[in-house]
């Protein structure tokens, strides 16, 4: 954004079209100038040496409409991108919030404006109609039931048709979009295609188009402007806490409570700052929310930079579960409700990922008999070690390791007895150990139904002279290698106390 | 509170007695002002010659500080962290543990343990394994894991979990040297305060100083091999064991011990039956071979 704000006037940017450089876009000192899309890059630079032209980065645009949306959502949460220069925001039941359709739109391009966009905005009851007058009329705000004298002088382009139909549609003479409201139907279905009418339905609004949100709308949110932007941490988290407020009562009447809530900051240059939270079990309690916003500003420290201030907070509930409601103080769940918040705290501010809860999974190779999933989403589920506990007393299973190698580590220098047969020494992180103590093997089969199952292992449990005890393996076996399968490997998984 | 002491003096006898109550009442005297939080209750470690030296056991409300002899040798001195862990969801169903059929009665009930550790940490030592908790008599139901990318972050983690009455063992597990005293200060308040058990896990001795109660140095130590084992080329692992050495103690003496935990009854066992000075080689025939 800053380059081109900053960049020489008069300025044009062009894409490649084929193997020519076409202009694609003009500021308005070159529009003066007479320049326009679409002319020749070679042919523009001829007219006027003093352009500056720049290649154009659609990726940049894309990620810079993305962000407009985003600052958009203070208007409507119903909203989503419409590439490659628009937004589409449903404004039903929202208007009445900024004084009215009319003060919206001139708030949002007043906005716009402040921020260094030249933009157009118009209101109708369809998404066709509304795409339409934007781009191609000077309608402000289109009455129901008044599509077809808004559309009919507007050329067919304003239906998002694809060029070769509007080329097509050219060459028999059609032109705007009168010329094709009254024709009958079948003959312009069977000869343009199904897809000229659909947009043409839905355009004026025979025909529903639903808006597909850009990001899902939060069942609960509470929002507070500011007339005067707030910066500081305290103002947030006093906000956060005025928002949960209101929440609560919200939650209250459906019986839910928040198991992630998302923090939205509005920052008065248009950037939107997001915080997300999660919690363990449903909450409503304001003070609880206020608590996790602490660890996560904490956590993201100088990131949220509130440049001028927040003009805008949302805090949005964007996952509710139902919440019973609990007697406080007595007996064994006020323990447990203590540890989800102690679980919470330290998600918050550590990241979700690091506080977790080992579940065991049926399987018999040792690194996907347990794994390590988040302790917020696991706090009431079953966890399976009842199952695992039956399994190693049926199976009477060796004693496992205390301590774990998330990847096995090659041993070297490993010198056995007979060649299928228990290790005598082994090099480990360039020490050796000499072994005095073996248990084993335990064959554990590889997964041979899959590709990358590997050989079976035989493990191996290990004293060495000094007490340390390991948990070796050895991939394959020696006697394998006649039938042309790779040399067995030995490696250390685990240690034990 | 004078003459029966003093009178006490007199007969060589009491001498002892007449110390331990004193000692005692220096210990709440301490405690009420929550200047040496070391108190709360005493967890024993089954082994009459150390609880001696500590004067009853580790105190549960209190810090202590455990470091492996070298970072091989963390395997070992987690072992001995778990093991207090164990001993202290114990007493509260110790009837289950008498009456279990089951050759290591899993405990599902009581608090819980949070495991702190530093990324490095877990990736040059491994990471905790449920199964094999499971095994030491920890259920891994009763577990949460916590990792951090700095030692910051792992003190801090450790004072919140520390606090939170739900918790009855952190285990904080951090190989950056230098921890400030101030923080081992802060951590020893939190625990008193949570009535909570914290252990701080150390992958290398450190001589700094610190506010926790104790500071062991565990190290490895060659098991005896199980009685009966019958076969002479390979005889299986004995009991594990350990070389413990109490090396500060704000209760009372030092003192080093080999001891071997009992898995089966969950507690520890001094080490007496082989002093591994000459008896290895000549108990292991398939070495002598090799050699």
């Amino acid at each position: 954004m800053r380059q081109w704000r900053e960049a020489p006037s008069p300025l044009a940017v062009f894409g490649k079209c084929g193997n020519l450089d076409l202009l694609v876009a003009v500021d308005a000192a070159a529009e003066r100038l007479g320049l326009t899309a679409g002319l020749a890059l070679a042919q523009a630079r001829a007219m006027h040496p003093a352009l500056t032209a720049m290649p154009e980065d659609q990726a940049a645009d894309a990620r810079l409409l993305e962000a407009l949306a985003d600052w958009c959502q203070r208007y409507t949460p119903l909203l989503a991108a419409d590439p490659p220069d628009g937004i589409l925001l449903d404004i039903g039941g929202c208007a009445h919030l900024f004084g009215g359709e009319e003060k919206l739109r001139d708030d949002l391009l007043a906005r716009m404006t402040g921020f260094g966009f030249t933009a157009r905005a118009a209101i109708a009851a369809s998404i066709g109609a509304a795409s339409a007058a934007a781009r191609f009329s000077e309608a402000a705000i289109t009455p129901t039931d008044d599509e077809r004298d808004l559309l009919g002088p507007l050329p067919l382009a304003a239906l998002r048709l694809s060029s070769d139909t509007v080329a097509a549609l050219a060459r028999v003479g059609l032109k705007r979009i009168g010329d094709i409201l009254d024709l009958p139907r079948a003959p312009l279905a069977a000869r343009f295609g199904a897809e000229l009418l659909r947009m043409l339905d839905r355009a004026l609004g025979r025909e529903y188009e639903p808006l597909t949100p850009r990001l899902p709308v939060a069942p609960y949110i509470a929002e507070k402007n500011f007339h005067e932007p707030i910066a500081r941490e305290e103002d947030v988290l006093a906000t956060v806490e005025r928002l949960a407020t209101r929440l609560k009562a919200a939650l209250a009447v459906r019986g839910d409570g928040a198991r992630r809530l998302e923090l939205a900051l509005f920052r008065t240059d248009g950037v939107v700052k997001r915080i997300a939270a999660g919690t363990s079990r449903p909450v409503r309690d304001p003070q609880a929310i206020r608590a996790l916003f602490v660890e996560r500003l904490a956590a993201l420290g100088d990131e949220i930079d509130p440049g001028f201030g927040f003009d805008l907070a949302r805090l949005s509930v964007t996952i509710a579960e139902p919440c019973p409601d609990e007697q406080i103080g007595l007996g064994g769940h006020e323990d447990q409700a203590e540890l989800d918040r102690l679980v919470d705290r330290l998600s918050a501010r550590l990241g979700r990922r690091r506080v977790s809860r080992l579940v065991a999974h049926d399987s018999h190779i040792p690194e996907l008999a347990v794994a390590a999933l988040p302790a917020q989403a696991m706090a009431r589920a079953e966890l399976g070690w009842e199952a695992f506990r039956r399994f190693r007393v049926q199976a009477d299973l060796s004693p496992r390791p205390l301590r774990f190698l998330a990847r096995p580590e090659p041993i070297e220098d490993v010198f056995a007895l007979v060649p299928d047969g228990p290790p005598v020494r082994f090099r480990w992180r360039r020490a050796l150990h000499e072994v005095i103590a073996v248990e084993g093997p335990e064959r554990i089969e590889g997964a041979w139904w899959s590709e990358e199952g590997g050989p079976a292992r035989d493990y191996f449990r290990v004293e060495d002279k000094a007490g340390m005890r390991f948990w070796l393996f050895r991939a394959g076996l020696y006697r394998d290698m006649a039938r042309a399968l790779p040399r067995p490997r030995w490696f250390l998984h685990g240690m034990y106390a | 509170m004078g003459t029966p002491a003093r009178s006490a003096f007199c007969s060589p006898a009491g001498a002892p007695a007449v110390l331990d109550r004193l000692r005692r009442e220096l210990c709440a005297a301490e405690a009420a002002t929550g200047l040496t939080p070391d108190g709360g209750a005493a967890l024993g470690l089954g082994i009459s010659a150390i609880d001696g030296v500590l004067s009853g056991g580790l105190g549960c409300g209190a810090l202590h500080e455990i470091a492996a002899a070298h970072e091989t040798e963390t395997a070992a001195a987690t072992g001995f962290a778990l093991a207090l862990a164990a001993r202290q969801a114990l007493p509260s169903c110790e009837s289950a543990a008498r009456t279990g059929a089951s050759a290591v009665s899993t405990r599902i009930t009581g608090r819980y343990l949070l495991w702190i550790a530093e990324d490095f940490s877990l990736a040059e030592n491994g990471a905790p394994y449920g199964p094999g908790l499971d095994g030491a008599g920890i259920a891994p139901e009763r577990l949460i894991t916590v990792t951090a990318a700095r030692d910051r972050d792992v003190l801090w983690a450790m004072e919140e979990a520390l606090r939170c009455r739900a918790v009855g063992v952190v285990i904080g597990e951090m190989r950056s040297r230098g921890i400030d005293q101030v923080m081992t200060r802060r951590l020893a308040l939190a625990a008193a305060a949570g009535d909570t058990l914290g252990l701080l896990l150390r992958t290398t001795p450190h001589d700094e100083p610190s506010a926790a109660a104790t500071r062991w140095i565990i190290g490895t130590a060659p098991s005896f091999p199980r009685a009966g084992g019958g076969d002479e080329r390979s005889h299986g692992l004995g009991p594990p064991r350990l070389t413990a050495r109490l090396v500060r103690n704000r209760r009372g003496h030092l003192g080093a011990w080999i001891v071997e935990w009992n898995s089966v009854e969950q507690r520890f066992e001094l080490a007496t039956h082989s002093e591994p000075l000459a008896g290895t080689a000549f108990d292991r025939p398939h070495r002598a071979a090799v050699a």
